[in-house]
């Protein structure tokens, strides 16, 4: 599906509108979805993979993803959660999932940013150093 | 042995583990020699990407929420969905003396099967140029070898002299000649034990040839001895565009090097034309707007800061140089495409190669006409300004006589001496390919045939009698062309010499 400059701008526009105190509404994405769905235009289809691209993009930045090898207790959980919350301030969602791989250690990914303090990631580091 | 446990149990207490930020990205798209990643938000232009499977890639396009990279090596390993991410490096090759002698291709890596660099230092590919403090103006030759170019188009060292011309009128060769002529002068210096004389080591930068013609090039080097005071940037026609892109960079990289630490070096890139083209190539897949001739709108910008990376620093900032031979494949002669326009606007002279001259027999094919060096007259040895001052206008009066000629009129004697004289210079200008001919040389041939020891001899045996006085001089008369290398001008005294020695020569000559 090939976006235009125009479906670029326009789809831009819409989703500045989505935003409230610099945070994504959920309602607001919804009523922009059905309106462009409503209003049947011809470049509708790439307007909305473009608008579910920038969405998708706000989520992600928006969402840390704390992996471990094995579950973390309550108590850490939460102090991950105030550190991540003070660092990329509120409307962080954050999820918690397992890796075994990771032998040991977390992994915490905010959108591009990605703090791998993994026995895993420092194994391959040491494996690139020789 | 307690004491060594404790010890180790102390540094591991002792030791801490932080987990390093890292701006990670998702390719979306790969293709061609470029991807577009999605995310790598810290990016910054021209950092290398780490793309996995030990490829890199170059950031060149910065957009909201994806970063075009241009890819550095094998892209049919990556694929969709794969994670990328910034070094926080900007792309480096190696440089200094350890890369004399050696072929590298654009990051610097040998290919030419002699075994690893010896360097520990690098040098960002991309580098801002020296500035109008740092620099000082140009006051020192560039001794080409190449008789109609020392004497009437002055090179000198720092500066950017374009050579400019159709396929095959021997541009490749005139720098080569120069960088041979460099090698020659390096050499005698270091036999002779002159401490004075700054060596001039040459970066030779092929882009977009065949490797054939680079390993041509490479023997003729070899053969002459040129090879251990030159560098061989090659990026044949075989490589991607981004290399080619980026192989003038890599060259004036090396180059800046011996300008920074006060030698002077002298850069050949052969040629800008193809580095043009492989850059619209990257831009057009990078789907940057195109302009003229779909060449992207910053390709004077490409060219402007590469050249301006040539330059001579004052004494206080090491007093070294970087002098530039851009080379431009004109189409049908064509000066006014887009490129050659450009090109010739950023540099400090040109020197015009034409197809007619060169079939004619005149070679190096040079238009001493339209051919021009703003800046090198200040750099010229004070011997050949002395003998060659009045050359350059003298020629012209010559064309002007010899179009006007044509028309068979009948000719007054001065008119008729004016042409010969200018038949005469012509034939001495004639020079053979990878023979560049000693300064000194240079002035005593030039002072004869300006002082009429040339007009009795027939303009087909111009060239047998320019050999012979050669031979007498370089045999017979050593002395003497040592004092002129080493007082670099005229003297009445030499001058005298020069008249007695040449008048022995003439009752010689049959």
């Amino acid at each position: 599906m090939k976006i235009t400059k125009r479906v670029k701008r326009e789809t831009k526009q819409l989703y500045r509108f989505c935003l409230l105190n610099g945070l994504l509404d959920e309602n607001r994405v919804r009523q922009v979805v059905q309106r462009v769905i409503a209003a049947g235009k011809r470049d509708c289809p790439s307007i909305l993979a473009h608008f579910l691209r920038l969405v998708k993009l706000d989520c992600a930045r928006h969402t840390a993803t704390i992996e471990s090898a094995t579950p973390l207790p309550t108590d850490l959980q939460t102090v991950v959660q105030t550190g991540l919350a003070h660092r990329y301030g509120l409307g962080l969602t954050t999820a918690f999932a397992q890796r075994p791989e990771l032998i040991g250690g977390m992994r915490i990914q905010v959108g591009c940013d990605v703090y791998d303090g993994s026995v895993r990631a420092r194994l391959e580091a040491l494996q690139k150093s020789f | 042995m307690t004491d060594l446990l404790k010890e180790i149990e102390a540094q591991i207490a002792g030791a801490k583990t932080t987990a390093a930020k890292q701006n990670v990205g998702v390719i979306r798209e790969v293709g061609d020699g470029v991807a577009k990643i999605e995310g790598l938000s810290d990016a910054m232009l021209n950092e290398m990407i780490d793309l996995g499977n030990g490829v890199t890639g170059l950031a060149l396009n910065l957009d909201e929420t994806e970063v075009g990279v241009v890819i550095l090596g094998d892209y049919t390993q990556l694929k969709e969905g794969g994670e990328a991410r910034t070094t926080g490096k900007l792309l480096q090759v190696p440089v200094g003396k350890g890369l004399l002698g050696r072929v590298v291709n654009v990051l610097g890596e040998p290919v030419d099967g002699k075994g690893p660099i010896k360097s520990d230092k690098t040098y960002p590919v991309e580098k801002i140029a020296p500035g109008i403090i740092r620099r000082r103006s140009v006051s020192q030759p560039v001794q080409t070898g190449i008789m109609p170019i020392d004497a009437m188009i002055p090179i000198g060292r720092g500066q950017r002299q374009l050579i400019i011309g159709d396929r095959g009128t021997g541009k490749t060769t005139i720098c080569i000649d120069t960088m041979i002529s460099q090698a020659r002068l390096n050499k005698a210096a270091e036999l002779a034990g002159d401490k004075d004389y700054r060596s001039l080591y040459c970066i030779y930068v092929a882009i977009g040839q065949k490797q054939s013609t680079i390993a041509r090039v490479i023997s003729v080097l070899e053969q002459a001895g040129a090879m251990p005071y030159t560098i061989v940037v090659a990026s044949p026609a075989s490589d991607s565009a981004a290399n080619q892109y980026l192989a003038p960079f890599a060259g004036a990289a090396m180059g800046e090097w011996f300008m920074d630490n006060g030698m002077d070096a002298l850069i050949v890139y052969d040629d800008l034309s193809k580095q043009a083209v492989a850059y619209r190539q990257v831009s057009l897949l990078l789907k940057r707007p195109s302009g003229r001739e779909a060449y992207p709108g910053d390709v004077f910008y490409l060219h402007s800061r590469l050249l301006e990376r040539a330059a001579r620093v004052g004494e206080k900032y090491g007093n070294g140089s970087l002098t530039a031979l851009p080379i431009i494949e004109t189409q049908s002669g064509d000066v006014s495409a887009y490129i050659p326009t450009n090109v010739i606007s950023i540099t400090d002279g040109q020197i015009f190669l034409e197809t007619d001259l060169f079939h004619q027999g005149v070679r190096p094919a040079i238009n001493v006409g339209i051919s021009v060096s703003r800046v090198g007259s200040a750099a010229q040895l004070k011997a050949i300004k002395q003998v060659a001052g009045q050359l350059k206008g003298d020629l012209a009066q010559f064309r002007e006589l010899a179009a006007f000629a044509q028309f068979g009129s009948d000719l007054d004697a001065k008119t008729q001496a004016q042409i010969d004289r200018g038949k005469r210079i012509m034939e001495i200008f004639k020079q053979g390919q990878y023979n560049p001919i000693p300064v000194e040389i240079q002035v005593v041939v030039i002072w004869a045939a300006q002082n009429g020891y040339l007009d009795q001899v027939p303009v087909p045996r111009v060239k047998e009698f320019q050999n012979k006085l050669t031979e007498y001089f370089t045999t017979r008369k050593a002395q003497l062309l040592a004092k002129i290398g080493k007082e670099k001008a005229l003297s009445d005294p030499l001058k005298a010499e020069l008249k007695t020695a040449a008048e022995e020569f003439k009752q010689t000559w049959k």
